[in-house]
């Protein structure tokens, strides 16, 4: 059995031999300090991708079967992006940045941590018909044509591989920060909003289409949203669903015309509210389920919505950071989840810095021992 | 005095409508409304009851965040006469995100709710050392320091600032409060901190609550 056969017959609730041992990559840290310690060549901690080949040697080496978050899709974001620049260096040494989606951020060298956001472009209506709804057209030039006439010879067989259908609100955030997010969706203009993310989720919908329509097929498809924190949903639940259903809908019915019905959806943080709107409209795919840092559960989302709600994650990825003995609950505990079917454990996110290399490959041999 | 021009104020800070808010502020500055009044029964009233519902997840980040900003707005109106009549905040706290971290949504929630009930908050950013947690608390006369992280890579920070406290003879002056994702209660503990509290509003609540007690 492939590891593309084992994967999907799980989500399909049929028959595998075994689990796949299934990751979510790393932090860049994290392989610098594994190529510090003399674990890994320096060559695969650098520019290591989701997917690429350098993953795929690394996954070898440390005994995985696969990354979860290996999809291709079109360019579904702003095109051209913002021209990066810099626009000031502050007194504390920190640097203030415009960003390719027009946020302006402040970054430290020498502090690892991701970048503070400081101001952005898209506060009105004139930012967003001048600067942003031109750069969220559709082109034919956001899909690579020839890299889609060959995808289903020249892709890996032996993994499943997903179609990126992109972010329908996410990637708003990103262009406005939290803040600015916010004050749009009670900007004046009440339409606003709306119309942002009608535009840009018509863009990523025809760049779905073209890709399928280019022959290429996937084993699943894949959103990316991370509109959730600690204590749930950055956003009200019935705004989220008013804003974004109808657009979860009309991609994820794409999708299952062509014959996708694995359908899973990033999203960090606590995400139980948001569920019934991805859930209801075609997303039937947990993942990472970030037990670790924010407590989000599958069990109570099994328990709500049934078997046809799928989860790839759940495993809490500090333990491997600890010893054998956190990571040997941890496997107890996916042993129990994989038992409900529909599961694949995966840590519940990207592994960060200060986990163990030999853990890594412990937890990866035993997951690989579970027969299902 | 005016109470449903006070509630008008209020009702409109919930809806996060901020120019709406600033006139109604100035409309009861005109009426000689006294400003204290007006920051407690019309703006923190307002923001009390956006936080609480925010604590019990009847709204969210944004409804927040704009009540703050028509708070702010309002607040603007009424600094200048609030500083006349000598009206003094309920407490004073410094707040930031530990050194290494960048991450900041989280410590601006927990300023915003703080200055909502009233406190008075100085903001040292984010990457702040613990050095500069406790020089800011003794030379600002804090009652408490607020640490805020969102990695775990980070939240060792908050064990340093405690161990600079003390270090520095403030401990028993000074309340330690810690918050964000990867923190809670067995790690407040564990670092000696005062209170972990799990969102934004609880932590102002609580805030507030040292505040009172040293207040005495």
């Amino acid at each position: 059995m492939t590891n593309r056969e084992r994967a999907m017959n799980i989500l399909h609730y049929k028959p595998a031999d075994r689990l796949p041992a299934v990751h979510f990559g790393y932090w860049g840290q994290l392989l610098g300090e594994w190529a510090d310690q003399g674990k890994i060549p320096r060559e695969l901690a650098q520019d290591n991708r989701d997917g690429s080949e350098k993953e795929r040697e690394l996954d070898r080496l440390i005994g995985w079967d696969f990354n979860w978050y290996h999809c291709v899709g079109a360019n579904f974001g702003l095109s051209p992006r913002f021209e990066t620049k810099e626009l000031e260096i502050l007194p504390d040494g920190s640097h203030r940045i415009l960003n390719g989606d027009g946020v302006i951020e402040k970054y430290k060298p020498g502090v690892s941590s991701i970048p503070s956001e400081d101001d952005y472009l898209l506060k009105d209506r004139e930012a967003f018909e001048t600067l942003y709804r031109p750069k969220m057209q559709y082109s034919p030039k956001r899909v690579d044509s020839e890299f889609f006439r060959h995808f289903n010879e020249t892709r890996p067989q032996d993994v499943p591989v997903g179609l990126h259908l992109g972010s329908v609100m996410g990637d708003i955030r990103n262009m406005t920060s939290v803040v600015g997010m916010s004050y749009l969706l009670y900007d004046e203009d009440e339409e606003l909003f709306a119309d942002l993310v009608d535009t840009y989720a018509e863009m990523q919908y025809r760049c779905a289409e073209a890709v399928l329509g280019s022959g290429a097929r996937f084993d699943f498809a894949h959103f990316w949203e991370d509109i959730c924190f600690k204590n749930g949903p950055l956003v009200a639940p019935d705004f989220f669903d008013e804003l974004t259903a109808k657009h979860y809908k009309k991609r994820c019915d794409l999708c299952h015309s062509y014959g996708i019905d694995i359908i899973s959806l990033d999203c960090d943080g606590v995400t139980d509210k948001l569920l019934p709107t991805w859930f209801e409209n075609g997303v039937n795919t947990m993942f990472p389920i970030e037990v670790g840092v924010w407590g989000d559960q599958f069990e109570a989302a099994r328990k709500r919505f049934g078997p046809g709600m799928r989860g790839v994650g759940g495993m809490d990825k500090t333990a491997l950071r600890e010893d054998r003995a956190a990571v040997d609950r941890e496997i107890e505990r996916m042993k129990r989840l994989a038992s409900l079917g529909g599961f694949i454990p995966c840590p519940d996110h990207r592994l960060m810095p200060g986990t163990k290399f030999e853990l890594v490959q412990y937890y990866a041999e035993e997951i690989k021992k579970i027969r299902i | 005095m005016n109470t449903e021009l006070l509630n008008e104020i209020s009702e409109n800070l919930q809806h996060g409508k901020a120019k709406v808010v600033k006139e109604l502020v100035q409309k009861a500055v005109d009426e000689g409304i006294a400003p204290d009044v007006i920051l407690n029964e019309g703006l923190l009233s307002g923001m009390n009851i956006i936080g609480e519902k925010f604590k019990n997840n009847e709204v969210y980040v944004p409804e927040v965040l704009v009540a703050a900003r028509a708070m702010n707005m309002g607040v603007g109106v009424l600094k200048p006469l609030l500083a006349e009549a000598g009206v003094k905040a309920k407490g004073r706290v410094c707040i930031g995100t530990v050194q290494g971290d960048l991450h900041d949504i989280g410590k601006n929630l927990v300023k915003l709710m703080f200055e909502g009930k009233g406190l008075e908050v100085i903001d040292l950013g984010t990457d702040v050392a613990p050095e500069t947690f406790v020089q800011t608390a003794i030379e600002q006369d804090c009652q408490i320091i607020a640490c805020s992280a969102l990695l775990t890579t980070t939240m060792g920070v908050m064990e340093e600032v405690v161990k600079k406290a003390e270090e520095a003879g403030i401990r028993d002056k000074v309340k330690i409060m810690v918050g964000g994702a990867p923190v809670d209660e067995a790690f407040c503990k564990k670092i000696g901190a005062d209170a972990y509290t799990p969102d934004a509003a609880s932590a102002a609540d609580k805030a507030v609550e040292f505040c009172l007690a040293a207040a005495g």
